[in-house]
């Protein structure tokens, strides 16, 4: 099961991936606007946007295979690379997520004192909010001026601020775990051991504990991943995401929502790639969770008749 | 108004045809008809700009407002040419005018009083006007001809005199003085920036509490982008002002229009001020076609080019936009409800004149985008950056998007910022935010062609709260404006505001793409057949509102 959702996963980045390939064979780009053109449509010439406003439907071939949007876009151009973008942020904030919350969870576990009171109050204070409110109050407050920090420029209304927001917004939810990890860990036998040996905190961290981690955060990458996706789907539907004319399935959806009634397919179709997007990797998830805790499988065997 | 405003003067023979066009007669809706009681719930879009009249000037603001504060003199609530006429407010009649121009004495009416139960003193009017100057409202420019206006601003100090305002309590006598004659100052008076306050209304944003005023409303409710609920005054009684007929009217901010036109439908909200979605438009039309209408607006909708800044400071690069838009394209995307035009003054506003040919091609037609990127690049603009402002109101992100492709197919690299409808016109008006293009659309503040054309006027742009968002500063047309802006006769210089028009779309100082139809689409608890009165200028009139 883990494994066929997998595929399914690997699947859709393989088609975000082929995104400028559709975009050849359709004609246009995906932000390309053609609300006052005409296609043929069983040999008639056919508004793609009417007068009144309403786009033409799916045409099933290379040429609006999903319909248009209200601006004659081709959603299914859109639809791949709202897929890149959705994709990328997940990926790209679920990965920084990773690295931040091992980073601070290592630290704080290990080193205890200050740094794990100044850490766990931190974390506790961005854990306090809920994840879409943290998250529309930071990415509304980085919208105008962006961010510096040192030499990094994060521009204003960029996908690395979405990445940066969705990232800092989960670092507790994997930091914690990892803390309680390390703080388990620290009194084993073998990080004795190897300070005994003479190895100091930052070997003992990188040479003992990082290993005996990795289970840890392999089981949550996935989970993550998942996680950012919807996220930044959420931020992009209430304005604050990646911000159009460039798609992302959020604003698709956003914008696809106002078309309900003529146009239903502009907010079910990038709707489903996004269940089917964070189903798969969900699924995914507990498929590595079970191989990497045995206890987990068999207790789920057990449970089959 | 932004959706902004702009203002009047009596002489409004050309809106006939306007009203002729689509206001309907002005039996429809009659202010007197109807069941009086009861409570309605309403719904707007976005967070009304401000709901203090100093600072107020959006149509989301002036709608409401108008019912709740009412200015020396105000207009005959009735639709067409006849809501165009001035009729005395809080003053007891029109104002005296004096054989230079120069000089507008009017008396407050006696035993008038505010909705807290306080009366209404005449240096209540020289507090009102200097709240609008020291707060830097965007309806500053309207009241700078005041003599020492301009002093009153520089100095800073509110408590400063306005020496060109002579107020005397004990007569209820008030005296204007300008420093030059204008023809629209009646008008001016009438805008609900001359909404009559008490002398104790503190210098900031009243917006979270309405301070009281006189009107058949007053505001006893208001939550930021929540809700806000105007309730009857009892004891309300000006001449021709109607007294309104619903206790209560209660406005929620709703963001989505799909859900208020899906609410009123269903009778969960009485009305929206905004149009129905294009998605919905069919079937309303369809099947609540006895509480729907649509009607024409004098007004105009553009994109403005801020001409202090690169890449438009460059007069080609304007061309180019004003050559590649596509009228007709925006107004599929408008739902058909756009009319498109090439003229800063709109059809039904004296001055409006078809130009023939149209200086950037016909307004019907499809741009030209070879052609614009010829003139991107000869005039050495290709790959500029520029952020094209946007706010998230019904359909205003697709006609960005649609702005923004444009801009890059024409050579630029444009990118699109969408800001909240209820902050977008102040941060477009800020000089800080150095807008460089963007979405804009101008109702009148009356119906007179300054009133469009003061947006361009260099002499008034103001570091926040500015209307002119291009930054539009030619001296030919500062002075052309100030000239005709002396004439009390419109209509003797019609043709004289047409040719200023021209001017401004030929140095494409802006780049229009046509006029709005608006609509009135209410439940099934309405009286719609009587009481759905539209004003030529605010909008649907809240006073004429009742229930079945």
């Amino acid at each position: 099961m883990a494994l066929a959702f997998g595929a399914l996963f690997v699947a859709l980045v393989l088609c975000a991936l082929a995104a400028p390939l559709w975009a050849d064979l359709a004609g246009r780009g995906p932000e390309a606007t053609n609300v006052t053109g005409k296609i043929e449509v069983d040999g008639r010439q056919v508004d793609v946007v009417s007068l009144d406003g309403t786009p033409i439907g799916p045409q099933w071939r290379s040429e609006y295979f999903l319909g248009a949007d209200a601006n004659g876009r081709d959603v299914m151009v859109r639809l791949l690379y709202g897929a890149r973008n959705s994709l990328l942020i997940g990926i790209a904030a679920a990965l920084l997520t990773t690295i931040l919350a091992t980073l601070v969870g290592l630290l704080a576990g290990y080193l205890g004192r200050w740094v794990d009171a100044v850490a766990r109050s931190a974390l506790d204070v961005i854990w306090a909010f809920p994840v879409i409110l943290l998250g529309v109050a930071l990415a509304t407050a980085l919208a105008v001026g962006g961010l510096q920090i040192g030499p990094f420029t994060l521009e204003a209304g960029s996908t690395a601020i979405s990445i940066a927001v969705i990232a800092v917004v989960y670092v507790p939810y994997m930091a914690r775990p990892i803390r309680g990890e390390v703080l388990a860990l620290r009194e084993k036998e073998f990080v004795e051991a190897a300070r005994a040996q003479g190895a100091g905190p930052l070997r003992t961290m990188l040479s003992e504990l990082l290993p005996n981690l990795s289970s840890t955060i392999v089981v949550f990458a996935p989970l993550m991943v998942a996680n950012a996706i919807l996220l930044e789907a959420a931020l992009s539907f209430l304005g604050v995401g990646v911000v159009p004319p460039a798609p992302s399935w959020g604003n698709m959806i956003d914008a696809g929502v106002e078309r309900l009634v003529t146009a239903p397919h502009l907010a079910i179709v990038p709707g489903a790639m996004l269940v089917a997007t964070v189903l798969a990797l969900n699924v995914l998830g507990d498929g590595v969770r079970d191989a990497f805790d045995p206890r987990s499988r068999a207790s789920w065997g057990a449970r089959r008749p | 108004m932004t959706s902004s405003r702009s203002f009047l003067s009596a002489v409004v023979l050309a809106l006939a045809a306007f009203a002729a066009a689509g206001c309907g007669d002005s039996d429809d809706g009659g202010a007197e008809a109807g069941n009086s009681g009861g409570s309605m719930t309403i719904a707007q879009t976005s967070q009304p700009d401000a709901l203090d009249p100093a600072l107020a000037y959006t149509s989301q603001s002036w709608e409401p407002l108008w019912v709740v504060y009412t200015p020396p003199l105000t207009y005959r609530h009735a639709e067409g040419q006849e809501g165009t006429e001035l009729i005395p407010g809080v003053a007891e009649a029109l104002p005296e005018i004096s054989d230079d121009g120069k000089t507008y004495s009017f008396k407050i009416r006696e035993g008038l009083k505010y909705s807290n139960g306080k009366p209404v003193k005449a240096s209540d009017f020289e507090h009102t006007i200097k709240r609008v100057l020291n707060l830097e409202s965007g309806g500053t420019y309207l009241f700078e001809g005041i003599e020492g206006a301009t002093d009153f601003i520089e100095g800073g100090d509110p408590k400063a005199d306005i020496t060109g305002i002579e107020a005397d309590d004990a007569t209820g006598e008030v005296t204007i003085t300008l420093t030059e004659p204008d023809g629209t100052f009646s008008n001016v008076l009438a805008t609900n920036f001359a909404g009559m306050v008490p002398a104790s209304t503190p210098f900031e944003n009243q917006s979270t509490k309405p301070p009281p005023g006189v009107g058949p409303y007053e505001i006893t409710e208001s939550v930021p982008n929540r809700q806000f609920t105007l309730s009857q005054v009892e004891g309300f009684d000006i001449p021709d002002v109607p007294k309104g007929k619903v206790d209560t009217i209660t406005t929620r901010i709703v963001k989505s229009t799909s859900r208020q036109a899906q609410d009123v439908i269903g009778g969960k909200l009485d009305y929206m001020q905004d149009p129905p979605p294009t998605d919905l438009l069919a079937e309303i039309k369809a099947s609540h076609s006895d509480r729907y209408k649509e009607w024409p607006t004098p007004s105009t909708y553009y994109f403005f080019l801020n001409q202090s800044i690169p890449p438009f400071d460059n007069e080609q690069a304007r061309e180019a936009v004003n050559v590649a838009i596509d009228s007709t394209a925006i107004a599929r995307i408008f739902g058909g409800r756009l009319k498109p035009s090439c003229n800063v003054i709109p059809s039904g506003i004296p001055g409006h004149e078809d130009p023939d040919p149209c200086p950037f091609g016909d307004p019907s037609a499809a741009g030209d985008v070879d052609e614009a990127k010829r003139l991107v690049e000869e005039a050495g603009v290709g790959g500029e950056k520029v952020t094209v402002y946007a706010n998230n109101d019904s359909n205003r992100p697709q006609i960005g998007e649609y702005y923004t492709d444009l801009l890059n197919q024409i050579g630029f690299d444009a990118d699109l910022k969408i800001i909240d409808g209820a902050i977008y016109f102040n941060t477009i008006g800020n000089e800080k935010t150095k807008a460089q293009t963007g979405l804009a659309a101008w109702y009148p503040d009356f119906a007179h062609p300054g009133s469009f054309l003061q947006q361009f006027d260099g002499t008034a742009i103001q570091p926040t709260n500015n209307s002119n968002y291009g930054y539009v500063n030619d001296p030919e047309i500062n002075k052309g404006i100030a000239d005709l802006l002396k004439e009390p006769d419109v209509a003797t210089v019609a043709d004289q505001w047409a040719e200023l028009d021209r001017k401004a779309i030929e140095k494409s100082y802006l780049a229009p793409y046509g006029s709005e139809e608006l609509t009135t689409f209410m439940s099934d608890r309405v009286d719609f057949d009587n009481c759905s009165l539209v004003h030529p200028l605010y909008g649907n009139d809240y006073t004429s509102f009742c229930l079945k």
